[in-house]
């Protein structure tokens, strides 16, 4: 199939021009969402996070790998700190590994053989080995699919030309299109202009998109997100009295019903050695996402939870129970609210040595108002009426309520409209559904960079096309 | 694509006039603990029935590079005529020798039953050898012989990407010419079978095991659990095996043993047999029990005996023996074979036997007063300290067979290896001798010996242990992580409330009660304590008044409605129901966050239970619903292919294959 030429007529067998084989890639700091062009939700959803057995190089990628104890397994991100990809090289295993183990299978075995394991040398002559008699003969996972990816708004340019490498020398693709998250956010949500806020795991950013276009300088991003809420329970957990004991479901073997608050009878399992604080720390914010899930919930305005009265309401609502691994329950009042008031004001977040206030203008009103600075005057009401809400995070309870009232209460105005679809799989795969519509559409054929470009521009060309 | 009438299944389809349109269904499934095993079936029956062909999933390379046999060729140097009497075939009667030129000496014949050199093309769920893979297809769709009308429906394993979906799909309608082409999942296919809509699937099979949380009939294939290594069948075989091979028990043994009814998977926290009192327990041997529990798989001599009275303990009673026992138990028969010490060998079993004749002969009058008394305890299996199973030898066959033995001296060894009940019959001299015997004697005689060589194996404790690999609390991990992928909050509890456990892996003894258990145990959350009503009763209400005056009317409290007066919790609850009095009415345009709006817990799962399996399937019930997912396929190929016409669009057909391609199988598969 030709996938460069836009100018013949599509064939009949791709329906209405799609092209219907290109693999879309949105790579978040939990989660990696990968999968074809067209359809609605991504096949393939990989954790970010991988095991690396201490002291070899060994990797292990994918949730079956990642969530067995074992004494000596590092749990990692090949994320920086900064929303930058950091370690390109476990990068680019990770990736090709969401994509293959879901939807390609274009190299046999299962991952402890199937050569990402592996050194590169042996691999390509297994792969070979196999694919014998395959209907198509594979050496690269993709060089039959045109591959977009997306990056976050503030990605250097290094890191944009790293990426188009890995897709090009490693992968073998054939054409490749870079996109902004937020642009894609806004697609799913079929805007060409408006306001992106995406409050993901690692990072909020906000960012002003006009006509398809991002607003560089207009980009905001702040660490106050979903891991800074996590962050926040676990502080609360230890400052309450007596302190909750945080036991995540692997170290439990199995429990009983115990009062709520008091201690709890559990018979909890023993490992010679223990398996190390990276495994611990990731099996415990699964039990971290229930509780957000379940119990946290954001104070809906008016006002702050700080302000007035406001404390003494949340107080009187019906509190809500959680239970742990071990069996330990309580019911949450007001802490419930504490959790996350701090992504809206940073005086109200907990705070101790480890974890110090964070800044004024990393809240999200102020991030809201820094990037809507960055627009014309008169083509602000433009972007407020259009304020897209995705990201994992934002699906916390009652986020949606509060942001619009903060949002009114910098910009007092009736049409100011929050764009938060329902079904949280918009709200989670917003930008990969963006990606989604993007590629298959007919007219985005003579964007994508191809194969023939980049070995006759190098890897700038992701510059001068992907803006 | 012209329909595929109903009318053409329920006709015979001896008639020929008809044009044939029963759907072929292939399913790709892992089978019987530990085997791979391919099964399908050609047309739909009225009622439906198990899959009519099995198929052992693996080829063996042929003489060429690239080609394959559906069973192992061995090259004989003997007589062509002695090859043709060769009487080692299960299949009798199914013309299996391919005499390859008489004129030489060199004589190739099939051996169904050796499973050496055999190439697996399937490991975990994942296709990894795909020209061995299209092999096996091609013959199992030879041997079902379909006419040429025959749409055909692939269970398609969850592993399987989607591009691997569409090499098959090519496959088909290349290969085969089929007239149309479905492809449905393997955990969908098992939800039809049990007719829910919404449910978790797990599918516990050889190598691997798969979760699937499934809502309106939709899989979330996002969060769901493919081919999790480590924790199907093969891992309770290599449990079994860590605890025996020091009894120098084979790998074969332990798998034989795994599918013995003697093993067991007891409920956590139940004692061992024999850490107590061991007493009468030690002198009953399993074969009255293992006809008794008419579990399946354990060979044709437990069947023959079902029906019959089971025999009681005292023929092959081997009292206070044990050491003798077990070291002739798993001495590697094989191996002396082989190295041609058979006689020797046979020679010392005789004299074993003989001894222990004596002995009992000694003890006769208490030993069978002992024996009577025991025989109305009949001690359930998890009581017992020891069992026997029997064993069938294969390994040893095939060393017979290499041996190129003459095919009378072959059978002769056969018969004189086999510990069958048929041979004890035939030295159980003057002892009891029951009905069951008497049969087993004639059938001795007549089968000659037809089938793999059985061995009597004893085994202690080690049986009930094949799950204490922590195998049980990694699929529970696995339920807890896909039902908590389950975006939609609200979903989940009606997925903890509604598990599958299917899969041949499961068919062990005891395998879904402990693993409910385990789930259970570890994940299930109790009420809270909290929120229950006994706290906090608002003390200005005065006690009600017969007139009801009284009573404590619901207030409107200052924010969002919550009653002031009343126990916060037990209004919350009391309204947890009724979503127009939640006093958090979701005024917000978000939609999508009212999942978890009110009720006393948002945490799940509050309880957990099995889907009852379907009552209205007869011929299912019998053999059990550990294939649900060719029972739904079967359901799914009369829906999409019979009952709605290709209305669904359940599968794609020839002309919409040649519009789309293979690419275009992703808009029909179920």
């Amino acid at each position: 199939m030709n996938t460069l030429n836009s100018s013949t007529a599509p064939a009949a067998g791709e329906y209405a021009g799609d092209e219907v084989s290109a693999i879309v890639l949105d790579p978040g700091y939990s989660t990696i969402r990968a999968g074809f062009a067209g359809e609605d939700v991504p096949k393939s959803v990989c954790p970010s996070f991988y095991g690396q057995i201490e002291d070899s190089s060994q990797y292990l990628f994918g949730e079956n790998a990642i969530h067995t104890p074992a004494s000596n397994l590092q749990i990692k991100n090949y994320w920086g700190s900064d929303g930058i990809v950091e370690d390109w090289d476990t990068a680019a295993k990770v990736w090709e590994y969401a994509i293959t183990s879901r939807l390609t299978g274009a190299r046999a075995g299962d991952p402890a053989r199937n050569g990402l394991n592996d050194d590169p040398k042996q691999e390509n002559g297994e792969a070979t080995d196999v694919d014998m008699e395959t209907i198509e003969n594979q050496e690269k996972p993709l060089e039959e699919s045109p591959l977009l990816m997306t990056e976050p708004g503030w990605n250097p340019t290094k890191a944009r030309e790293k990426a188009i490498e890995i897709a090009m020398e490693e992968w073998g693709t054939p054409a490749f299109y870079l996109q902004k998250t937020g642009v894609l956010a806004a697609f799913a949500s079929g805007k060409a202009s408006g306001i992106i806020i995406d409050v993901g795991a690692s990072h909020t950013s906000v960012t002003p998109v006009l006509d398809g276009m991002v607003l560089k300088k207009g980009v905001q991003k702040s660490p106050l997100a979903g891991n800074f809420v996590s962050n926040q329970i676990r502080l609360g957990f230890k400052q309450s009295q007596p302190e909750i004991p945080l036991t995540p479901h692997y170290l439990v073997k199995s429990k009983t019903p115990v009062d709520a608050g008091s201690p709890a009878q559990a018979i909890y399992k023993t490992f010679s050695v223990p398996p190390t604080d990276s495994f611990r720390h990731y099996q415990e914010e699964r039990v971290l996402t229930e509780y957000k899930e379940s119990v946290v919930e954001i104070w809906p305005g008016p006002g702050r939870l700080s302000n007035g009265t406001n404390e003494e309401i949340a107080k009187s609502m019906p509190g809500r129970p959680f239970e742990m691994p071990d069996g330990w329950n309580q019911v949450f009042g007001v802490d419930r609210f504490r959790a996350a008031e701090g992504l809206f004001d940073a005086s109200a977040a907990l705070t101790d040595d480890a974890n110090p206030r964070p800044k004024d203008e990393h809240t999200l009103p102020r991030l809201v108002q820094a990037a809507v600075q960055h627009v014309d005057a008169d083509q602000r009401p433009l972007l407020l009426q259009n304020i897209v809400v995705t990201g994992g995070s934002t699906l916390l309870y009652k986020f949606g309520d509060r942001l619009n009232y903060e949002i009114n209460a910098i910009y007092p105005s009736t049409r100011n409209k929050l764009i938060a679809p329902g079904p949280v799989v918009e709200r989670k795969y917003a930008a990969w559904i963006g990606g989604s519509i993007l590629a298959s559409l007919g007219s985005f054929h003579q964007l994508w960079i191809s194969r023939k470009e980049y070995e006759e521009h190098g890897a700038n060309i992701v510059e001068k096309r992907c803006r | 694509m012209p329909p595929f009438k109903d009318e053409q299944i329920i006709v015979s389809p001896a008639s020929p006039v008809f044009t044939f349109s029963g759907a072929l269904i292939l399913l790709k499934q892992i089978i019987a603990p530990g085997s791979e095993t391919t099964v399908a079936q050609l047309g739909l029956p009225e009622s439906f029935t198990p899959a009519r062909l099995r198929v052992r999933s693996r080829m063996f390379p042929a003489e060429k590079e690239g080609e394959w046999e559906p069973y192992k060729i061995r090259r004989r140097n003997d007589k062509p005529e002695a090859s043709a009497a060769e009487p080692q075939d299960g299949a009798p009667g199914s013309g299996e020798n391919k005499t390859n030129g008489t004129e030489e000496d060199v004589v190739y014949e099939e051996d169904r039953v050796s499973e050496e050199g055999a190439v697996w093309p399937i490991q975990e769920g994942k296709i990894v050898d795909w020209s061995c893979f299209f092999a096996l297809i091609t013959h199992v769709y030879n041997a079902l012989n379909p006419p040429f009308h025959t749409p055909i429906l692939l269970i398609a394993q969850p592993v399987w990407t989607p591009k691997e979906h569409e090499k098959l799909t090519q496959f088909f309608f290349e290969k085969f010419k089929t007239p149309a082409f479905g492809l449905m999942d393997a955990a969908l296919a098992s939800s039809w079978a049990y007719g829910v809509h919404t449910s978790t699937v797990v599918d516990i099979g050889k190598d691997k095991v798969d979760v699937t949380a499934i809502s309106e009939f939709i899989p979330h294939i996002q969060g769901r659990v493919t081919s999790l290594g480590g924790c199907g069948g093969e891992a309770l075989t290599q449990a079994l095996f860590a605890k025996l091979s020091s009894r120098s028990w084979s790998r074969e043994m332990c798998e034989q043993l795994k599918k013995s009814p003697i093993c067991e998977i007891l409920p956590a926290g139940t004692p061992l047999p024999g850490t107590k009192d061991v007493g009468e327990e030690e002198t009953i041997t399993n074969l009255a029990a293992a006809a008794s529990t008419g579990a399946p798989g354990s060979g044709p001599a437990a069947a023959s005996t079902i029906g019959n009275v089971p025999r009681g303990p005292g023929a092959d009673t081997e009292v206070g023996d044990d050491n003798n026992a077990d070291e002739e138990g798993v001495l590697d028969v094989a191996s002396i074979v082989t190295g041609g010490k058979m006689e020797e060998y046979l020679a010392k079993k005789e004299k074993e036997k003989q001894e222990k004749a004596n002995a009992k002969k000694k003890g006769g009058a208490e030993a069978a007063a002992a024996a009577n008394a025991n025989k109305p305890v009949r001690l359930p299996n998890s009581k017992r300290a020891k069992a026997t199973f029997l064993y069938e030898d294969h390994r040893l066959l095939d060393n017979l067979k290499n041996m190129n033995l003459g095919s009378e001296k072959l059978a002769e060894m056969q018969n004189q290896l086999d510990e069958g009940p048929q041979r004890h019959g035939e030295s159980a001299n003057g002892e009891t001798t029951s009905a069951a015997e008497a049969n087993g004697h004639v059938d001795a005689n007549t089968n000659a010996r037809s089938g793999p060589i059985r061995r009597e194996l004893e085994v202690g404790t080690e049986r009930f242990q094949a799950a204490s690999s922590g195998v049980l609390e990694k699929i529970a991990d696995a339920v807890h992580r896909t039902i908590s992928s389950v975006d939609e909050v609200n979903k989940r509890s009606e997925l903890w409330d509604s598990l599958i456990i299917c899969g041949n892996g499961s068919r062990v003894r005891g395998f879904k009660e402990a693993l409910l258990a385990a789930i259970q145990s570890k994940y299930l959350i109790s009420p809270s304590s909290a929120t229950m009503f006994t706290s906090e009763i608002p003390s200005n209400i005065s006690t009600p008044t017969g007139t009801g005056a009284n009573t404590p009317q619901p207030q409107l409290g200052p924010h969002g409605g919550a009653p002031s007066h009343v126990n916060p919790l037990l209004y919350a609850a009391t309204t947890a129901q009724t979503q127009h009095l939640m006093p958090h009415n979701p005024t917000s345009h978000l939609p999508g966050l009212s999942h978890n709006a009110h009720s006393s817990h948002g945490q799940t799962p509050t309880s957990i239970k099995l889907v009852k399996p379907p009552e209205y399937f007869p011929e299912w019930k019998d053999v059990g619903f550990d294939e649900s997912a060719f029972l739904g396929a079967q359901v799914a190929a009369k829906v999409i292919f019979v009952v709605d016409q290709g209305q669904s669009k359940g599968y794609m057909t020839r002309p919409d294959y040649n519009d789309q391609g293979p690419t275009g199988i992703h808009d029909y598969a179920l």
